[in-house]
């Protein structure tokens, strides 16, 4: 069997056009979405530069930013004597850093620094300290 | 001892060869000859060309030799393209060699890739009124997509015993794209249609070409699920290739992994047209049916463009329209030609390439589509 029946008896033309038809509106769908992510991206983008512009600007009611001061020698010695207290005397600077951290201070290795050079750490000369309570007051 | 010289000589191909498969092993020299003399599709027609010598020796039935005997070697290197495991490997490395900033870049060029797709419905139509069985005739008509491995994938689904016939068909038409396109283009288009320039694309982000496999594979294989053996392993090479992070991988499938899938395509398909079960009259109906899918193919794809220019600003040059059947990257290769033919500082290569990779996921639906007919 052939000819125009045969064609019609098997769905052919049904088939031709349906396929022809999908397989057209798939890449046009295809094509469309292709044609707008680089819109979407630029647009993404452009979002996250604002963002971060937006960031960088202060706004007025933003409080001013925070200078990062070191506490004073007395702020200090109130801060570290509960530490030294748990140590035993004379102790290792790194034992005092190690607590310092543990209690996650700011800045122990200047906090410490300054301390020594206020004499309120007194080294002993064996590479030991000792916490002068009298400049500490 | 004359007894077993006799039983020998019987044995032989020369004295079991007949007139059919010298015609074979004939055609399978002109394959070699296109492929390594005139260098038309080399890395198709030269594997396919020694498949049909290897294919072609005659042998005595029973002894396990040849491709269509269980247990032999050929036969288990063909499960690959019975299977459609090859053709699907074939896509992965494809997609790793693809580049879609063109098509990325001019997007409505993909609606040629669409359009040059009809050439495989008219000849349903035609395959049908030839009096072929429905599957035969969606395997023949998937020809006009262009597609070696497409067509092979389809026909392994719908009709195993055409394999060899519309592969060779497919190859041959792609080999023949500069005997069969050029003069279609040149009648369907004016001197001032293909003297059009076309702008040059804008740039194309990575990010675009990273998200653009993963869209395209979602919005095909939800349209047609069936193409997903062809369009998955398609897209996974492309997001390999241009995700930037798997360079290795990427580097295997389009190198190794192709080369391997290529081979062993080429020449179990080549294998598979031996002599009896080749040359029929079926064949014959299938090379013309081809031709013709083909050529409307390339008709309908340039027929469009210039439907599209009565309703676009920046035109169109309508040789594009002949590069959206699938044959990567002869068919853009030939608009290139014929553009720089008419003035040779017009270069369609690359918005050729763009129609060319569309043309390759509108067969693929197709494919996909056609099969799910059946199911």
């Amino acid at each position: 069997m052939f000819g125009i029946d045969y064609i019609t008896n098997n769905n052919g033309w049904a088939m031709a056009v349906v396929g022809a038809t999908t397989v057209f509106v798939g890449l046009a769908v295809l094509s469309f979405v292709i044609s707008q992510v680089h819109k979407l991206l630029d647009a993404w983008e452009n979002r996250t530069k604002d963002n971060a512009v937006a960031a960088e600007r202060p706004t007025k009611k933003a409080p001013a930013r925070q200078e990062q001061r070191l506490p004073t020698v007395s702020e200090l010695c109130s801060i570290y004597r509960p530490l030294v207290e748990q140590l035993q005397e004379p102790f290792l600077l790194t034992q005092l850093f190690e607590k310092s951290k543990e209690m996650d201070l700011p800045h122990p290795h200047l906090s410490i620094k300054s301390l020594q050079e206020a004499d309120v750490l007194v080294a002993r000369g064996d590479g030991t300290f000792t916490w002068n309570q009298q400049k500490a007051l | 001892m004359i007894d077993l010289f006799y039983q020998f000589i019987v044995n032989t191909g020369y004295y079991l060869a007949d007139y059919r498969h010298v015609i074979m092993i004939i055609v399978g020299c002109v394959f070699l000859y296109l492929g390594t003399a005139k260098k038309f599709e080399p890395l198709l027609l030269v594997p396919i060309g020694f498949g049909i010598l290897v294919g072609n020796v005659p042998f005595f039935k029973g002894f396990g030799l040849g491709i269509y005997e269980d247990n032999s070697v050929l036969h288990y290197l063909y499960f690959g393209v019975r299977t459609g495991v090859y053709p699907s490997i074939v896509f992965l490395g494809l997609g790793a060699m693809t580049d879609f900033s063109s098509l990325l870049s001019n997007p409505k060029l993909m609606l040629l890739g669409a359009a040059a797709q009809m050439g495989i419905y008219f000849t349903l139509l035609g395959a049908l009124f030839f009096g072929f069985l429905p599957k035969e005739a969606a395997s023949i008509a998937i020809i006009g997509g262009a597609d070696g491995p497409t067509s092979i994938f389809l026909t392994a689904k719908l009709a195993p015993h055409l394999i060899g016939p519309i592969a060779i068909a497919a190859y041959s038409y792609m080999a023949l794209i500069p005997v069969i396109q050029p003069p279609i283009m040149k009648l369907l288009t004016s001197r001032e249609e293909r003297l059009i320039r076309m702008p040059p694309g804008r740039e194309v982000s990575r990010k675009e070409r990273v998200i653009f496999p993963v869209v395209g594979v979602l919005l095909c294989c939800f349209l047609a699920p069936t193409a997903l053996p062809l369009l998955g392993m398609l897209f996974l090479g492309n997001f390999l290739k241009e995700c930037g992070v798997v360079n290795r991988l990427a580097g295997t499938a389009q190198s190794a992994i192709i080369d391997t899938a290529t081979i062993f395509l080429g020449f179990t398909v080549g294998a598979s047209t031996q002599a009896d079960v080749f040359l029929t009259p079926k064949s014959l109906g299938i090379f013309f049916l081809g031709a013709v899918a083909f050529s409307i193919a390339t008709a309908s794809g340039v027929i469009f463009a210039k439907i599209m220019n009565f309703f676009l600003k920046e035109k169109i040059n309508p040789l594009l329209g002949a590069a959206g059947v699938s044959a990567v990257p002869g068919s853009a290769r030939e608009v290139h030609l014929m553009g720089l033919k008419e003035d040779r500082t017009n270069f369609l290569l690359m918005h050729g390439m763009a129609c060319n990779s569309s043309g390759v996921i509108g067969s693929a639906i197709c494919a996909g589509i056609l099969w799910s007919f059946f199911i």
